[in-house]
């Protein structure tokens, strides 16, 4: 049995690569996410320099409580160092509940707007993009990888500015107290930072290598759940338990390597550090004797050691961070800024951002109106849709449709039969622009479609889908997505004429009923109704229906065919369906075989032709079966 | 109460304790127990950078050898004794480092240790889950929300890990740090001790308090990320749904919602974080002013030295972090907490019996339900008074309404569920007195909506039988009509499923599931409405391999088409949860029922090719 690590899993996409380079430019547009909180940016910075200079004062303050005593005496005077004491302490902490509450603001912001553009981009983007993206590699850019980079974005800038204001700020007074000291103590840094870095990316390394495993392991759980009947009648339990153990195992071995090094990589710094502890003592001890120091100066040298490499460790962190999580941008990035491929034409945009100007002419939003024009200028119903020469492909060199010519009128009813695979489904997604052909052209009444907006478009279309695929929320807001402003009344409506009220209203909160997450809580007939209910209250120009009565049995399909002929008058449709039935009736059949329109006519005129359709028609007939079978089982007859 | 526990255990139910943190630990005590002694040692050595420092201060500021640590003087005296003073410094600089270096390799061990100590029982909690779930009663799953459950299994069960194998140690470290410190500073100055650690109770019970509070926050939080999830992934697998509908407005809508929800109740949580680290900020500096300020004037005093002074101030603000430290830790803790209860919630829920296997060497495959009754939720029987018997190898289909009982009849017969009154039996045995994976071994069920493995499709057919070899493979893949469709795909019989067999047709997966099924060759063959995406001369094709095994196996058969019914031996006719009509094609059909309407819609159907071939072929003729 093949692992889960089989490259396939992850459907090409390499999880986490690490970085060659670091890209500015990337960064760059990052950091654009930043810009609406300026303010705010301003003010984690202020606060941050802030902080860093409370924790630079703190060991002046104990160096002057030393040496005052040392000097004085008796009569020394500590009450002015109560004040500083006191008013540092504030400072430190109104600083740092500033840089929280506005490292807060921006963290949670910009994942926000990251998420949001994301999205927006996501519902642009053409089923093209989506074809070679899994769903579960799209929710870990708009999850994980956004809270990653938010994260870099507001805290590794906070530790950015408060890390080098600190180390700044000590190596200055370090070097007024004692140059010679401090310059010692600064030599160690070079090789602190570069255990550092070279630590913290070997951990990250670990831990992607922990992440990656971690949502194998998620989506092993995912799959137990999912298919948890399967498993159980086929009685996987055992089996399925071994595989899995494969993956937490694996796990364990990843997160026990990453835990090891960070545990051998504090220890290393701690001892670095003590190494310049040591150095301050002996030299800033030597120094003493010779009286070129104080006590309080030497004091205050051994607490600046300690706390001089806090910073150089959260830096480390940071800068390997980001190398490791510059994927993670390249990724969110792409997704923001990919292109649809199809998209509204420049002409077209032009003609919408007129028609949507706060203050337009208003004789000629009036003359839009009169001659019933819709957004774009052009008509806004659809009388004709016409293809010519039509082709596609899935951007490699097999043509999935090729020469489809067709032209349809309003209220005909067009049916598409055929073999599987042959190219049915592509021919109604190219006619709903969810795919652009690749040759030839497809005009609504005498428009090339790449010439009207796409929102236009589709929000003239209904649709019933192969797999039926509904919300979670309840019946109603189901049928609803039709049409968002119809009443309780309307969508009841709609559900009589799809032959779902009856049964809806047997179900336990009738049209209130949660239908769960994806439909879970209904039987696929069911959902086969309820979204047609939610076509037929669209109400669109186009109605598309794609196997659309395969799970429903014959006494519902029946039910269904009355409303049915009433819902295809006046519109264009186009009926993808096994049941030749349903298709008799239509004004036209297209036989479509390997991507061509092989026969093309009236069910009268294809069954005088004799070919494909005539043999898929009378396969229909039980009598025809039943002569099939009691040839193989002569005794049956 | 009694009774159904003594059954259980008859019955061999087991049932996963519930996971309380202590029980998680066994047998990983004996790691914990070395990673707190590495620790306590770490400790120990990590005091002697301040103590020894304190103690050379002390020999600089007085002049005075007397004052320092007395091996090391005397090892300074011995060495060189005219700069001893220069000597012992150098000297507690070295056994500073070495100290240090000494105290890392202990650090080390704690952190080797308690990480194969947490990894260990995290990895047995994530097997337990995993197991559990292929376990549990298949209720459970009607009412469960699958991205909820996953979330329990993935990123709640990892908050548990964080808090095994970074929490605990860290309120180990703190608990440690402060008793191997207090003896020390007592030892030192007992004034300045108690002074030393004054506000670090309040420090504690501040955070504690704090923590308390903000709990709910982190659930609302949490909550909100979780319904923010829940919205994007709906949106993304049902994106054709969305354009067919032009609804992208109302679905950004819709996220914006959610993402502005989580947004703000983060950044509120966030917001009462900076609160708590700026007030704990304040306790904590607070602390070492008091020991600053209180240790100048006893210097002036001469009760301390400096070096006492020096020393306590680095012991306290060395403890005084972690003591920080806790309320995140505690928040972790919390998290938890909450974490816990939440896989406690799944591992609770309790699990199908599993007895051991009947000594039955031979099923025959003979059926019967008798008076069985059956309701998910009490008030809506699904299957009312339902009495059958099927005989050994026969063909029985059920045509009846959506809704109407069909496959809760199958779930039944597999024990997925278990009927509220009646009997169901194998061969003559109760069900309900064999295993069930016994019993679901002798079956083999093609479900409605099959579900596919991520895995190659030869691998998804031997989940089938898993020591069939290739000929089998492709004889059932034939049976089943899908060799072909497999064939020619570019990697053939080793191609992956994607996700959710999202790169199969509906057809294809259904007939990849068909010859699973048969490739188990089982007494018992299912088909629930699994041809239902399959067209008509696909159809044909199968139930004409089908009907050669006829007579082989049982074979219950759920379709809404008449052409994949009217061949069984009998059919039944289910409306309600009730048996409405029972019988062969030819004796239904003349009785007045939802099967006549049937066939006659498919007569008229019939009668209307006949009528356009013989038009045709008439027309042809003239």
């Amino acid at each position: 049995m093949s692992d889960y690590d089989d490259d396939n899993f992850d459907d090409g996409f390499n999880e986490e690569e690490l970085a060659r380079k670091f890209q500015i430019g990337l960064w760059k547009k990052l950091f654009t996410y930043t810009l609406p909180y300026k303010k705010q940016v301003g003010l984690l910075a202020f606060f941050a320099v802030l902080t860093a200079t409370a924790d630079v004062i703190y060991p002046l303050i104990t160096k002057g409580v030393i040496d005052t005593v040392a000097e004085h005496g008796a009569d020394a005077r500590l009450v002015p160092y109560v004040y500083y004491y006191l008013g540092c302490t504030l400072l430190l902490s109104l600083s740092v509940g500033g840089f929280i509450w506005m490292g807060g603001i921006i963290r949670t912001h910009v994942s926000h707007d990251i998420r949001r553009d994301g999205f927006e981009n996501l519902q642009r983007l053409s089923f093209s993009y989506y074809d070679h993206r899994p769903v579960g590699w799209l929710m870990a850019r708009m999850t994980s990888d956004c809270e990653r980079l938010s994260n870099i974005l507001a805290w590794g800038v906070l530790d950015l500015v408060w890390g080098i204001t600190l180390m700044a700020g000590i190596a200055v007074v370090m070097m007024i107290m004692n140059l010679k000291l401090a310059l010692l103590i600064l030599a160690i840094i070079p090789l602190l930072a570069w255990v550092s870095v070279s630590f913290k990316k070997r951990i990250l390394i670990s831990a992607r290598e922990v992440r990656r495993t971690n949502s194998r392991i998620t989506g092993a759980y995912n799959e137990a759940i999912m298919g948890v009947q399967t498993s159980k009648t086929y009685v996987r339990e055992a089996e399925n338990l071994s595989d899995f153990q494969k993956l937490t195992s694996g796990m364990n071995a990843a997160s026990v390597t990453n835990l090891t090094q960070s545990a051998i990589y504090v220890p290393i710094v701690l001892t670095l550090a003590s190494l310049a502890t040591g150095l301050a003592l002996a030299v800033g001890g030597f120094d003493m004797l010779g009286g070129a120091m104080t006590a309080g100066m030497l004091i205050a040298f051994l607490a600046y050691t300690r706390h001089f490499f806090e910073p150089i460790e959260e830096l480390g962190h940071w800068f390997a961070e980001m190398q490791m999580a510059q994927a993670s941008a390249e990724r969110i990035i792409s997704l923001i800024e990919t292109e649809p491929e199809i998209a509204d034409s420049e002409h077209v945009l032009q003609c919408l951002w007129r028609a949507e100007q706060p203050e337009p002419d208003t004789q000629a939003t009036s003359r839009l109106r009169a001659k019933n024009r819709a957004l774009d200028g052009g008509l806004d119903s659809i009388s004709r849709i016409e293809l010519q020469d039509v082709g596609f492909s899935y951007g490699d060199d097999n043509p999935v449709l090729q020469n489809i010519n067709l032209s349809v009128n309003s209220g005909e009813t067009i049916a598409i039969v055929g073999p599987t695979g042959g190219g049915k489904s592509t021919l109604v997604n190219v006619i709903c622009r969810f795919y652009e052909p690749v040759a030839g052209r497809v005009l609504i009444d005498g428009v090339d479609y790449r010439d009207r907006s796409l929102h236009w478009l589709q929000s003239n279309l209904g649709m019933v889908l192969q797999n039926a695929h509904v919300f979670s929320g309840s019946i109603m807001e189901n049928i609803r997505y039709g049409n968002l402003s119809a009443t309780d009344a309307d969508v009841i409506t709609a559900a009589k004429t799809a032959g779902a009220h009856d049964l809806i209203v047997t179900l336990p909160d009738a049209y209130q009923t949660e239908v769960g997450e994806g439909g879970s809580k209904l039987s696929a007939g069911q959902k086969q109704l309820v979204s047609f209910a939610r076509a037929i209250l669209a109400d669109p120009a186009i109605l598309i229906m794609d196997e659309a009565t395969s799970s429903i049995d014959t006494e519902t399909e029946r039910r269904i065919q009355f409303g049915l002929q009433k819902l295809l008058q006046g519109r264009i449709s186009f009926v993808i369906a096994h049941r030749l039935s349903t298709i008799r009736n239509a004004t036209r059949i297209l036989v479509v075989v390997d991507g061509r329109i092989v026969e093309q006519g009236t069910h009268a005129q294809l069954l005088e032709l004799g070919k494909h359709y005539y043999q898929l028609y009378t396969q229909q007939s039980i009598s025809q079966s039943a002569r099939e079978i009691s040839t193989l089982r002569p005794g049956l007859a | 109460m009694i009774a159904s526990e003594s059954r259980n255990i008859q019955n061999g139910e087991q049932h996963p304790k519930t996971a309380n943190l202590w029980r998680l630990t066994t047998g990983k005590r004996m790691l914990y127990t070395g990673a707190f002694a590495a620790m306590v040692m770490a400790s120990l050595l990590m005091f002697a950078a301040p103590l020894i420092g304190g103690y050379a201060i002390d020999v600089l500021d007085q002049g005075d050898l007397g004052q320092g640590l007395p091996v090391l003087n005397q090892l300074a005296g011995q060495l060189s004794p005219d700069a001893s003073s220069t000597l012992y410094l150098a000297l507690s600089a070295v056994l500073i480092i070495v100290l240090t270096a000494l105290g890392g390799v202990f650090l080390y061990l704690r952190g080797r240790l308690s990480a194969l100590a947490s990894e260990g029982i995290i990895k047995d909690l994530r097997e337990s889950l995993y197991q559990h779930l292929h376990y549990l009663q298949s209720g459970f799953y009607d009412e469960a929300d699958t991205g909820d459950l996953v979330q329990r299994c993935s990123s709640d069960v990892e908050t548990v890990r964080v808090f095994l194998s970074a929490d605990i140690v860290e309120i180990g470290r703190a608990i440690i740090l402060f008793i191997t410190l207090l003896p020390v500073l007592f030892y030192m100055s007992v004034s300045l001790a108690w002074l030393s650690i004054c506000l670090m109770p309040f420090l504690l019970i501040f955070a504690v308090l704090f923590f308390t509070r903000v709990k709910s926050l982190f659930l609302i939080t949490d909550e909100a990320e979780g319904e923010m999830t829940a919205v994007l992934q709906e949106n993304l697998t049902g994106i054709r749904v969305v354009r067919a509908f032009a609804r992208q407005e109302f679905e950004i809508s819709k996220f914006a919602r959610n993402n502005k929800a989580f947004r703000d109740h983060n950044n509120r949580l966030i917001r009462l974080l900076g609160i708590y680290w700026a007030t704990s900020d304040l306790f904590s500096m607070s602390q070492l002013g008091l020991v600053l300020i209180a240790g100048g004037y006893w210097i002036m005093e001469g009760q301390i030295s400096v070096g006492t002074l020096f020393t306590f101030l680095t012991c306290v603000s060395i403890v005084i972090w972690p003591i920080r430290h806790l309320g995140r830790v505690l928040t972790d803790a919390g998290k938890a907490v909450v974490s816990l209860k939440r896989i406690n919630e799944v591992l609770g829920k309790e699990e199908e019996s599993r007895e051991p296997p009947p000594a039955i060497n031979t099923v025959h495959g003979e059926i019967n339900f008798e008076g069985v009754q059956f309701a998910y939720k009490s008030g809506l029987p699904v299957i009312q008074d339902f009495s059958l018997h099927i005989a050994a190898g026969e063909t029985l289909a059920i045509v009846g309404p959506p809704g109407s009982g069909k496959t809760t009849l199958i779930r039944l017969l597999l024990r997925l569920y278990e009927q509220q009154s009646g009997n169901i039996s194998l061969d003559g045995t109760n069900i309900n007195d064999i295993s069930r994976q016994w019993l679901r071994s002798q079956i083999a069920v093609v479900l409605q909506d099959p579900f596919l493995y991520t895995r190659s499709i030869a691998d998804n057919l031997l989940v089938g039988r898993p020591d069939a070899h290739e000929a089998q493979l492709v004889n059932a893949a034939e049976e089943a009509a899908v060799h072909r469709a497999i064939s020619s795909l570019p990697k053939g019989y080793q191609s992956m499923v994607g996700e959710r067999g999202l790169t199969l047709s509906g057809g294809q997966r259904q007939r990849v599931a068909l010859a699973r099924a048969l490739l188990k060759d089982p007494a018992v063959l299912i088909l629930d409405d699994s041809l239902s995406a399959v067209d008509t001369g696909t159809e044909q094709q199968i139930l004409t391999g089908l009907k050669a095994r006829q007579g082989k196996s049982t074979t219950i058969m759920i379709a809404h088409r008449l052409s994949s019914v009217m061949h069984a031996d009998r059919i039944l006719v289910l409306d309600k949860g009730r048996c409405v009509q029972l019988g062969d094609h030819d004796s239904l059909s003349r009785e007045p029922g939802i099967y006549q309407r049937l066939c006659e819609i498919q007569m008229a159907l019939d009668k209307q090719i006949d009528q356009d071939v013989h038009q045709r072929d008439a027309g042809g003729k003239g």
